[in-house]
């Protein structure tokens, strides 16, 4: 019954399209023109950069925006939606990549809470058997009695997947289907989503990067750039060069010249260094290694095994219980961060939102985070927000920050955009070392090109990079040695360019491969 | 929701320019009085009439004018006090706690100089009045710092700390000035003894100094945020305590300085009122009065965004009508609390006219859909 409007899809019949969708903001053309056609049983993905339109485009489908012109059919019917419910009772779901869930209910709570037919007396019993038949179908394995809370991004996902899926979705919207998740859940997501296709679902992920997932998943692909379409083709006949070429608007260079430097002078020592996590367990256990100058270190490894936490130790955030950090021979273990910053460590946090920005402050005062203490930027307790204003507007120059300006709020900037301003301005500090957390998770495939090639500059430039990313391909390319860590220890240090990528990818899920000698 | 061919519907905004912020707030004005003309209505008084009553009294009158300029000096500082905590994102509500240990220590000093025994004695007031400022800052700071501390290296919410701390002043000041208390008055009548005379503060054109005091003190801490390394620290704070951290901003300072600088304003608050305001130069029986008053220093602080300029006609505007709605009591002999009552309803609405200062309404009109269009509902 609450398929009603959209069952009786044929493989391959056309169940969605749009005509001629333009949405204009003042003084941004967000959608121009686009047609989109997506048919029963086929992934679609569309493929775009920050900026290009996704966001929009995806909310005009849902009912959240109403387009300044074109026309959306529904099974050959022109339809209207003036609000997501529209959308919803037409069979349409959307997964948020901000999860609308509610922490302190359980994954049947949730998946029922605010469905029509809910009505004022909940029956779990039979929502439950319902609910577990859709796991069953499309191979979801998630404990319905558990807590949102305990559940991991992989899991919330799957849950918002079955929040729409209950609500009769046939078409599917995800957002950024497996940014957050990690290797094994997207595996598993992406086999949910497959059979998803094969019960006459269309599926349609809106993605930034991780071409390689639209490549090994999707039927068709639609290329975003400005707002048009500059590809539709049949996924069969794409590779990584076509799409990254079409997203980008140029040749995009994927393997990165190592450039070789002379190793310097030892920079960061650490000797022993142990950490504990939020919840107070170990998390980082008796770890050594030292960066020299023109040198990336490069640390590999799943979220969760100590990475972030060591990175806050480094940094001063995050108190270390055992062991000791040197910067250029001093010993800094228990120094503020504002005697690092001073002393010449610079730090490129991987929460760009929570801690490297402030949102609510304009990009000049964002700048001055790293350098209202520098007497070069303030004497006698008043901060020179003139020079403040130059650094930022050189910075925006230089890294080619898209901005109105230097007074725009933070907030208001693209994650990409963002991450340049954090870099530009870290960077312009000359540091001795660099910790860059997770420094291109989440952005484009050109401002991820960009950061790279920057951490390079800054490594020739004769800084100690020590680089920690969850992107195995990302530390093989740009390390000179690497360390994978699993569970708050080393698995061993590799020197880079040697690196087996299968060696490394055991490494980090806790095995030493027996033909690798260390 | 939708009116005929139009379209009405409540949008964010993205910015809010400070005339725009002004404009909502004297609509809110407006809007207030014009709801609490019911009240007079229900008590057969003219609106008009009493309005007539309570501004001319407070704003053209020149006994009332001095009252209530003293009246808003009070709640202006009060105000700092809420503000600068407020810029660090950290709520004072503890003004009154502040203010009543400003009075004390003015009080302490006054006892220790032998001016209760020998109220004509002279004193060198240019040394002394300064030094009865300083004590005043000096124990309001203390008071609140206590809060700022807790918060910083215990992560205690200020705003149980500073307003159970309220209590223990308020009997604080009970004990001091009835019953044998130690800055009991000489009538006995439960408030504190007389200042000196030699050491009432200095009039400038007939009210205290504090009130330019405090007025210049608007452009300083105006200048401290808007300029100097510690008003950046304190924003950033304010706007994201990961992200100061990250820049090295200490997260045990800034909640201690902040409430050092306010509780130092609010002692000021208690210096101004209760020994520099004519007429009152004592702890008096209505003390608590002036400790509720100190509250509507939130209220000050929030509609003026957290700014200290506009601040000032905020502050001055509410301690006017206090002034002018307890006249207007007496004379259309009313039977309830009309100042607060008035005060209440202008903070009610002024916060509720908030909601305006993040949304907007924007009207569109409709275009007729084609007839081959499936709308719904």
């Amino acid at each position: 019954m609450q398929h009603e409007t959209i069952n009786g899809f044929q493989r391959g019949a056309p169940v969605l399209e749009l005509r001629g969708i333009t949405k204009r903001f003042p003084g941004v053309l967000a959608n121009d023109r686009i047609d989109l056609e997506m048919r029963a049983g086929e992934i679609h993905a569309i493929l775009g950069e920050n900026g290009a339109g996704k966001t929009t485009l995806m909310k005009i489908l849902y009912g959240m925006l109403q387009p300044d012109e074109g026309e959306i059919y529904i099974r050959g019917q022109r339809v209207k939606f003036h609000s997501p419910q529209d959308a919803i009772a037409l069979g349409i779901g959307m997964v948020h990549q901000n999860r609308t869930l509610v922490a302190a209910h359980t994954v049947l709570e949730n998946i029922v809470l605010g469905h029509p037919r809910a009505g004022r007396v909940l029956n779990l019993k039979r929502a439950g058997e319902e609910v577990a038949a859709l796991c069953e179908r499309y191979g979801f394995k998630v404990d319905l009695k558990a807590s949102v809370w305990q559940l991991s991004e992989g899991e919330k996902q799957v849950v918002e997947i079955l929040k729409a899926l209950y609500r009769g979705a046939r078409i599917l919207i995800l957002d950024e289907p497996t940014s957050a998740l990690a290797p094994s859940e997207t595996e598993k997501l992406l086999a949910s989503i497959q059979a998803m296709a094969n019960d006459e679902l269309a599926i349609v992920p809106f993605i930034t990067h991780k071409l390689p997932i639209v490549l090994a998943t999707s039927h068709r692909v639609t290329v975003l750039r400005g707002g048009r379409v500059t590809a539709r083709l049949d996924t069969a006949n794409a590779n990584e060069r076509i799409l990254a070429r079409e997203m980008v608007g140029r040749e995009v260079i994927f393997r990165l010249e190592r450039a070789t430097v002379e190793r310097g002078a030892p920079v960061l020592q650490v000797e022993g260094l142990s950490a504990l996590s939020n919840r107070g367990y170990l998390a980082l256990r008796n770890v050594s290694f030292t960066v020299h100058e023109g040198e990336i270190f490069g640390i590999a490894g799943v979220s969760g095994n100590g990475q972030h936490e060591l990175a806050e130790v480094l940094a001063g955030l995050r108190p270390a219980v055992g062991g000791r950090v040197l910067l250029d021979g001093k010993d800094i273990t228990n120094a503020s961060t504002l005697e690092r910053w001073r002393l010449g460590m610079g730090y490129i946090p991987a929460e760009r939102n929570e801690v490297g920005s402030i949102g609510d402050f304009s990009l000049v005062e964002n700048t001055a985070m790293n350098y209202y203490f520098d007497p070069q930027y303030a004497r006698r307790g008043i901060v020179d927000y003139k020079a403040m204003r130059r650094l930022t507007e050189e910075i925006i120059a230089h890294y080619k920050v898209v901005t109105p300006g230097p007074d725009v709020r933070a907030r208001n900037l693209s994650g990409g955009n963002l991450q340049k301003v954090i870099l530009g301005r870290v960077l312009a500090r000359r540091p001795r070392v660099i910790i860059a957390n997770l420094p291109t998770q989440g952005l484009d495939v050109g401002a991820t090109e960009f950061v790279q090639n920057q951490l390079i500059e800054a490594k020739k430039a004769g800084a100690a990079v020590l680089l920690i990313s969850e992107d195995l391909d990302e530390v093989l390319a740009l390390s000179d040695r690497i360390a994978p860590i699993y569970e708050g220890a080393f698995m061993g240090i590799l020197p880079g360019g040697e690196a087996e990528r299968e060696h490394v990818g055991a490494m980090i899920a806790g095995t030493l491969p027996k033909d690798l000698v260390v | 929701m939708r009116l005929g061919a139009l379209e009405v519907k409540l949008q964010p905004r993205a910015s809010l320019p400070g005339w725009k912020a002004a404009l909502i707030s004297v609509l809110a004005i407006v809007v207030a009085l014009l709801l609490f003309s019911v009240l007079f209505v229900l008590a057969r008084v003219s609106p008009l009439e009493a309005y007539r009553e309570i501004i001319s009294y407070a704003f053209f009158n020149r006994f009332g004018l001095p009252l209530s300029i003293s009246r808003g000096i009070f709640l202006l500082l009060c105000t700092y006090a809420f503000i600068v905590p407020y810029q660090a994102g950290l709520w004072n509500i503890g003004m009154t706690g502040q203010l009543y240990l400003g009075s004390l220590a003015v009080y302490a000093v006054v006892l220790a100089l032998g001016g209760k025994a020998n109220p004509s004695a002279a004193y060198p007031a240019g040394l002394i009045i300064p030094l009865l400022m300083l004590a005043a800052m000096a124990a309001g700071a203390a008071y609140a710092g206590v809060a700022g501390f807790l918060k910083g290296k215990f992560n205690v919410n200020e705003i149980v700390v500073t307003m159970l701390m309220n209590f223990i002043a308020f009997w604080l000041v009970s004990y001091t000035i009835k019953e044998g208390g130690p800055f009991m008055g000489g009538s006995g009548e439960g408030e504190g003894f007389k200042l000196p005379a030699a050491l009432n503060a200095p009039l400038v054109a007939g009210v205290p100094f504090t009130a330019f005091l405090a007025l210049a003190l608007a452009v300083l801490l105006t200048f401290m945020f808007a300029k100097t390394k510690v008003g950046y620290e304190i924003r950033a704070y304010g706007k994201s305590p990961a992200a100061a951290r990250y820049a090295g901003i200490s997260g045990l300072r800034i909640p201690v300085l902040v409430f050092l600088i306010g509780g130092a304003l609010a002692g000021l608050a208690g210096y101004h009122y209760f020994a520099a305001v004519p007429g009152v130069y004592k702890i008096p029986t209505n003390y608590g009065y002036f400790g509720d008053l100190a509250f509507y220093g939130i209220i000050c602080g929030l509609i003026a965004l957290g700014h200290p300029l506009p601040a000032i006609p905020v502050a001055l505007l509410f301690g006017g009508l206090s002034v002018g709605g307890r006249f207007a009591q007496g004379k259309l002999h009313m039977n309830f609390g009309l100042d607060y009552a008035l005060l209440g309803v202008l903070m009610i609405t002024l916060v509720a006219f908030q909601f305006f200062y993040r949304y907007q309404i924007v009207v569109t009109r409709l275009e007729r859909e084609p007839a081959d269009v499936r709308v719904l509902r």
